[in-house]
């Protein structure tokens, strides 16, 4: 019981920043942009939030700070890709490279040191419980005690879901990847959808890259975000942007996540770490599989 | 050309101006850290010689990936096939004891087979189940991280090492050394040679620069795609296994952790700036080369983190296609202005 | 009557070297229908793109509504109340035709939730008001051309637009939708409309308009009453000289049967038939075409012959020899094939003239490779090039050159003498004068005949009847995926085929 409810609380916590980036990816996904940038905006989240954490005492000017960085970091990539109409795939990869460079030069700058950066100074962000639930057996171990970030992922889960099918901006939104030369003759610039979809997929990336740093763990490494971006990507593939879809695949992940710890009783650690990586294949397996039989040829 | 040479020294400048401004900011000498950062990779014929070497892990990555994306195949895991390239060099120079003549060619041969075998891991996964190479290229780069990680901490660990490396190779199989030159600079411009007969004279090569820019095309024009993509993805993943065998065989002779972490997506980047070009791609491998061997120098005087230098690669790729964008726009802007004129008289 | 938009001196330059508008001045009436009319290239659309917003002009000026206006998107056009329907339909096939209206313009409720209900109501009473059929909840991928345009037209006025820019409308549609536009288009000028109706067709010019301009290679001929002019002598202002609409084809033996379809039948992943028992026999020295509205099949057709597609039953034979299931290459031994997408299908334009030239060839013809067919002959593949531009008189700068930087005549020049030069004795041709100016239709018609004269066989596929009817020797017309009919072109008329492109049959009642 004890070991179901340890998967269980390890897939949440694992499934929640990819769950996060995914949501923002998706958002540029319906807008029609192949965007690459989840890993560098996330690292740049992380990156940043220990910064905001360590430097004020606060996590919630951490939260702040990996949202502000990740915007800029989305910045870039609208000047770039929108105003500028750089290769969006080329955009992406040197915006992946520069936060990796950036966060690493100034991890050894501000810091100190090099690979990884822990302090007491760190302030993580606090972990809630929920009155009531939480003293229900079983359920309330499983559906209270999480981190603050792991509830708002919830809530903006609903919300961007609500956001692409219900209003307006997600018809327009959705319009901008089917046709943006429609949605620009309908007097909506395709390119202002677009700048939107990027600057909510920024703050949300951010706020997965300030969850890697103060919720998950309460550090900062060298390459923390570890292919994680890349993981929301697939997932965003995997089920065509829907986000409903993508909160079960990220759960599937952070479950592959969980299983992994799990396995390192039998495993080395080495095999038990490639799981959520086999786990991407395996997923891209099983929707190659399901898609022949839809599609021909 | 001329418009390429000027895109990319602008991007090169711009950059370093950057580099400059971020030192200025810090309280560093710029011409000063530049000046240190260049005598050292470039100051005496050791420090060429070193430059040298230093580049071929990231000139043969780099033509990996520009061969890749210049013929179609999103191959992006370079990082992957230049550690298994590195594994069963290593693994070869651990076990075979044969005179170097013989010895040396058949590591080469297992980077490359080891780079293929990687690569053509995930153009089967394509060829059979239709699974984009971009995605399982960079799952199959953090499998062969851990993969690699786990055969050197286990199964050929050097028991008398601290840490995870494998004991050091045969001796007949280290690349030899003229004076201060490794030889493994003359395989690197053999193989930029070679890739660039196939890929500009070569029947195949037709084929795949013109699939790479209009597939639907070479499909119609009776170009078998398949066929050219497994010829691609094979050759590509052998050129980036090449490069981590022969960091192995030039270098620290064992396969250490972390050892081709330093490349890890510096082909990538090589071949955007180059814009998958042959020669390009050569000479921004050494310019990167000496960047990197550079940093080192410049951390050491000067006191600047050589981290830097990553971000000034970083913000080179970003200046460089930015530019090439806005060259293009500039262009054709200047043409229609120069047709107005024209209409005018 | 009020002159509602005057443009000025529009000049309009396409790099490198195309003098798109040259010193444009033309003014329209409120409430008129004014047609501009021109040949393929003469600048009509670009001169209405550049009013509309779309692309901006080099000089020149705008007076709209007595003030200076330049436009610089579309929305703003739309704004004060000028819009366009484009040749091509843009509209989201996934959105119904509310939410295709109503896109820019949504009713929203609370936090941006849109408000259906209203916006339904809100479309309903517009179809109602201008009596259009059609059904607010149809998914648009769903609904016919004719109803598409419908809902682009909806679209504008939904917006409250009073000018309305029509750019080739008919194009899409059969002859018998036509009248019904026609009358949508006469109900909307009576309500105070003005309309500006883009065309090359002089019997529809002349049956709608009240006045037309008519432009020629980017200048602007002259501006007449409908009432005072004729079909001829708007010909001849088209055209710049005396149009002799000379028979092209001679007649000529016709030989053995060359490509024989048989049967083919081809349902697709979503379980759908697109070509259902098609049939077609096409002999050599025989030209045979095929008609259809387009998406009734056309485009599995050619995918199925090329080998992009797999047919579901049915064979294919050239020659006697079976290419059901042949490898593309081995079908290119046997079949030439010119693509109606030339950016996509007929060529590379961002590789070389030369590259472009050599492909096929390099793989059929021995003489362009050296060592057992490992490397290129570079030297046997630019002197091929310039056997191609002498031969079908290429205007290039050099064989090096860019293929985008060709004109698009050029362009097609190019890639016909390089399918025709293969030699194979069966050539399919998908809309062969897509996008071309009248010069060169007229050289690629030519050519065809050239390759009917020297025993070829072709068979030719287009959305374009008059072109159908001038060349080729017999017409087949596909209707949802069928050949619902096979005619002799000299035995047939215009409107029996058109029938046969809506009805699927003979005799329909005219609908209206």
């Amino acid at each position: 019981m004890k070991i179901a409810i340890g998967l269980i609380n390890g897939m949440i916590t694992a499934a929640t920043p990819i769950l996060l980036a995914a949501l923002g990816g998706t958002l540029t996904f319906y807008a029609g942009i192949f965007n690459i940038a989840m890993e560098g905006m996330m690292l740049a989240g992380a990156f940043f939030a220990v910064i905001g954490s360590y430097f004020f005492n606060s996590w919630l000017m951490g939260i702040l700070f990996a949202v502000l960085a990740s915007l800029v970091m989305a910045v870039i990539f609208i000047l770039f890709s929108v105003v500028l109409k750089t290769d969006e795939f080329v955009t992406g990869i040197g915006l992946n490279l520069f936060a990796l460079g950036a966060t690493t030069y100034f991890l050894r700058q501000i810091f100190k040191v090099k690979g990884a950066f822990s302090g007491p100074g760190i302030v993580s962000v606090p972990n809630i419980e929920i009155p009531l639930i939480k003293d229900i057996p079983l359920v309330g171990e499983i559906l209270s005690g999480h981190n603050l970030i792991v509830y708002l992922t919830l809530i903006i889960t609903i919300w961007v879901a609500y956001l692409v099918f219900k209003t307006r901006f997600g018809l327009r939104l959705r319009a901008a990847g089917y046709n943006p030369t429609c949605l620009d003759t309908s007097g909506v610039p395709a390119d202002r959808v677009r700048i939107w979809s990027l600057i909510i997929c920024g703050a949300l990336c951010g706020l997965a890259g300030a969850y890697l740093s103060l919720g998950y763990v309460t550090l900062f490494s060298e390459n923390m975000s570890a292919g994680r971006g890349w993981i929301s990507l697939a997932a965003v593939i995997l089920v065509n942007g829907n986000p409903w879809g993508i909160a079960l695949i990220s759960l599937l992940f952070g479950f592959s996540d969980g299983l992994g710890l799990f396995l390192q009783r039998v495993l080395p650690s080495q095999f038990t770490s490639m799981v959520p990586y086999v786990a991407t294949l395996i997923a891209l397996f099983v929707y190659s599989i399901r898609r022949k039989e839809t599609v021909l040829s | 050309m001329r418009q390429k040479l000027i895109n990319g020294l602008v991007g090169i400048f711009v950059a370093m101006l950057l580099g400059a401004g971020v030192m200025v900011m810090q309280g560093y000498q710029p011409i000063e850290t530049y000046l240190a950062l260049f005598n050292y990779s470039l100051g005496n014929w050791y420090s060429i010689a070193t430059t040298l070497r230093n580049s071929v892990p990231l000139v043969l990555t780099g033509l990996s990936a520009s061969v890749a994306f210049a013929s179609g195949p999103v191959n992006l895991g370079q990082p992957g096939q230049l550690l298994m390239g590195a594994l069963l060099a290593t693994v070869g120079g651990l076990y075979l004891d044969l005179p170097p003549a013989m010895l040396l060619p058949i590591l080469i041969f297992l980077a490359l087979l080891g780079g293929a075998l990687w690569s053509g891991v995930a153009a089967l996964l394509r060829y059979w189940f239709n699974m984009s190479e971009f995605i399982t290229t960079l799952m199959l780069n953090m499998i062969a991280d851990f993969f690699t990680y786990w055969a050197i901490s286990y199964w050929f660990f050097d028991k008398a090492a601290y840490s995870p490396m494998t004991p050091p190779i045969n001796q007949n199989g280290w690349m030899p050394e003229w004076g201060d030159f490794n030889t493994s600079v003359i395989i690197m411009f053999i193989a930029v040679l070679v890739v660039w007969f196939i890929f500009t004279r070569s029947l195949a090569g037709y084929e795949w620069r013109i699939s790479g820019q209009n597939n639907l095309f070479a499909r119609l024009g009776g170009v078998e795609i398949d066929r050219n993509y497994m010829w691609v993805m094979l050759l590509t993943g052998a050129l980036a296994g090449l490069a981590g065998g022969l960091v192995v065989l030039a270098g620290p002779h064992r396969f250490i952790k972390d050892i081709g972490a330093n490349y890890a997506w510096d082909g990538v980047m090589i071949a955007m700036v180059a814009n998958n070009g042959i020669v390009a791609t050569l000479l921004y491998g050494l310019f990167f080369a000496i960047l990197q061997t550079g940093a080192l120098g410049m951390e050491l005087i000067t006191a600047v983190p050589s981290e830097l230098i990553m971000v000034i690669q970083a913000v080179i790729v970003l200046v460089v296609v930015a530019g090439r964008g806005y060259l293009e726009i500039l262009a054709s802007k200047l043409a229609e202005r120069r047709k107005m004129r024209e209409r005018a008289i | 009557m009020n002159t509602i938009i005057e443009m000025q001196g529009i000049v309009k330059v396409f790099p490198p070297n195309v003098v798109a508008l040259n010193d444009v001045s033309v003014d329209f009436r409120e409430g008129e229908i004014h047609a501009i009319v021109g040949e393929n290239g003469a600048g009509k659309s670009t001169l209405m793109k550049i009013l509309y917003g779309m692309q901006p002009a080099n000089s020149g000026r705008i007076r709209y509504r007595g003030q200076d206006a330049i436009f610089h998107d579309p929305g703003e056009a739309i704004a004060n109340g000028i819009g366009m329907v484009h040749q091509e339909i843009i509209l989201i096939p996934e959105y119904t035709v509310w939410q295709n209206v109503v896109l820019g313009v949504e009713p929203v409720g609370l936090f941006g939730r849109i408000d259906e209900k209203e916006a339904r109501r809100r479309v309903q009473a517009r179809i109602q008001e201008f009596n259009f059929n059609l059904a607010v909840d149809a998914e648009v991928g769903d609904i016919s051309v004719a109803a598409r345009q419908k809902v682009e037209i909806l679209k504008l006025l939904y917006r409250d637009v009073s000018v309305l820019i029509m750019d080739e409308p008919t194009a899409v549609l059969t002859p018998q939708e036509i009248p019904q536009l026609f009358n949508e288009l006469r109900r909307l000028r009576d309500n105070g409309h003005t309309i500006l109706f883009i065309s090359h067709r002089l019997d529809e010019v002349m049956e709608l308009s009240d006045r037309i301009t008519v432009l020629r290679r980017g200048r602007k001929i002259g501006t007449v009453d409908t009432a005072d002019t004729s079909k001829e002598q708007l010909a001849q202002m088209m055209v710049g000289r005396e149009v002799i609409f000379s028979p092209l084809r001679q007649e000529q033996q016709i030989g053995d049967v060359v490509a024989d379809i048989q049967g083919i039948t081809y349902i697709d992943a979503m379980k759908r038939e697109r070509l259902k028992d098609i049939s077609i026999r096409v002999r050599a020295s025989e030209i045979v075409g095929v008609a259809g509205v387009e998406g009734n099949g056309q485009f599995e057709l050619v995918n199925v012959l090329m080998g992009l597609l797999k047919p579901t039953s049915g064979e294919f034979f050239v020659c006697g020899e079976r290419l059901t299931h042949a490898s593309i290459l081995d079908r290119r031994k046997k079949i030439a094939f010119v693509s109606q997408d030339r950016a996509s299908m007929g060529a590379c334009l961002s590789a070389s003239i030369m590259e472009n030239v050599l492909m096929t060839h390099h793989r059929l013809n021995k003489r362009f490779s050296k060592f057992g067919g490992l490397v290129l002959d570079y030297a046997q593949a630019n002197r091929f090039t310039e056997e191609v531009r002498q031969k079908l008189d290429v205007q290039m700068d050099s064989r090096q050159a860019v293929f985008r930087s060709l004109s698009g005549g050029n362009q097609q020049k190019v890639i016909l003498g390089r399918e025709l030069s293969l030699g194979a004795p069966f050539i399919l041709l998908d809309q062969p004068t897509r996008g071309l100016d009248v010069g060169s239709i007229e050289y690629v018609h030519q050519q065809i005949l050239r390759m009917r004269a020297e025993s070829y066989a072709l068979l030719m596929l287009s959305s374009d009847l008059d072109e159908l009817f001038r060349i080729s020797d017999r017409i087949v017309v596909l209707h949802r995926g069928r050949i619902v009919a096979d005619l002799i072109t000299a035995e047939t008329s215009i409107t029996e085929v058109g029938y046969f492109m809506l009805e699927g049959k003979p005799n329909a009642t005219k609908i209206d």
